[in-house]
């Protein structure tokens, strides 16, 4: 099933800013984020301490990705 | 959107007049020059605008539900700002001054710790790096 897959801050120099992507039904949020390090293990250590929002809402580790959601990875925040 | 804005955030429009407010309070994170020791020369904000600006919504409503406040507000900016811009305001209102100190400390803590919202600093080298994220400056109540 399709996702799309939005990249912020410091993973934009490892992927481009959006996406389409091809996932497995079924699959949770830490899956996805494996998923990702293996494709750019360079990104790993970002990848790993990122929260993931499916369709603007902060999701758990274990939520498993709807089809169609519009998902993004989130490296820590440095607002302020 | 309310509280995500790229334009310039003016400070003096801001302070409200309301009859049952006896105390404001208004927190600025402003550019400066330097950070862990480099010299920085403007900085880059980036957000997931929709989602932080809905955030920044939720924080206001359980903010007043903490406190009782005559007025709250936070706008953070985005874009390339330089040194002395204004990145971010949090102006908070309410009969008594304590009230509005502590609301509007929860606010720019969890703006800053929760909020996707991140900087890139340019430095005077020319080097660039996207800081590393809110690790050592929020002290969560």
């Amino acid at each position: 099933m399709k996702v799309e897959i939005l990249y912020f801050a410091a993973l934009k120099d490892f992927f481009p800013p959006k996406e389409m992507v091809e996932i497995d039904p079924n699959v949770s949020v830490s899956q996805l984020k494996s998923f990702l390090c293996n494709q750019n293990p360079n990104a790993s250590k970002i990848i790993n301490v990122s929260r993931v929002s499916i369709n603007q809402n902060i999701s758990k580790e274990n939520e498993i990705i709807p089809e169609n959601a519009i998902i993004a990875i989130l490296p820590p925040s440095s607002g302020g | 959107m309310k509280h995500i804005t790229n334009l310039h955030i003016d400070i003096q429009k801001i302070l409200p007049s309301i009859p049952k407010m006896g105390g404001f309070v208004m927190f600025t994170g402003i550019v400066r020059d330097t950070n862990e020791g480099k010299t920085v020369t403007h900085l880059e904000y980036e957000a997931y605008s929709e989602l932080a600006d809905k955030m920044i919504s939720t924080i206001i409503e359980e903010t007043k539900e903490k406190w009782e406040l005559q007025y709250v507000n936070c706008v953070h900016r985005l874009g390339n700002l330089n040194v002395g811009d204004i990145a971010v305001i949090v102006t908070t209102g309410s009969m008594h001054r304590d009230e509005a100190y502590k609301a509007n400390r929860y606010i720019i803590d969890r703006v800053k710790h929760d909020v996707p919202i991140w900087k890139k600093e340019y430095y005077i080298d020319g080097s660039s790096e996207w800081s590393k994220g809110c690790v050592h400056e929020t002290e969560q109540s």
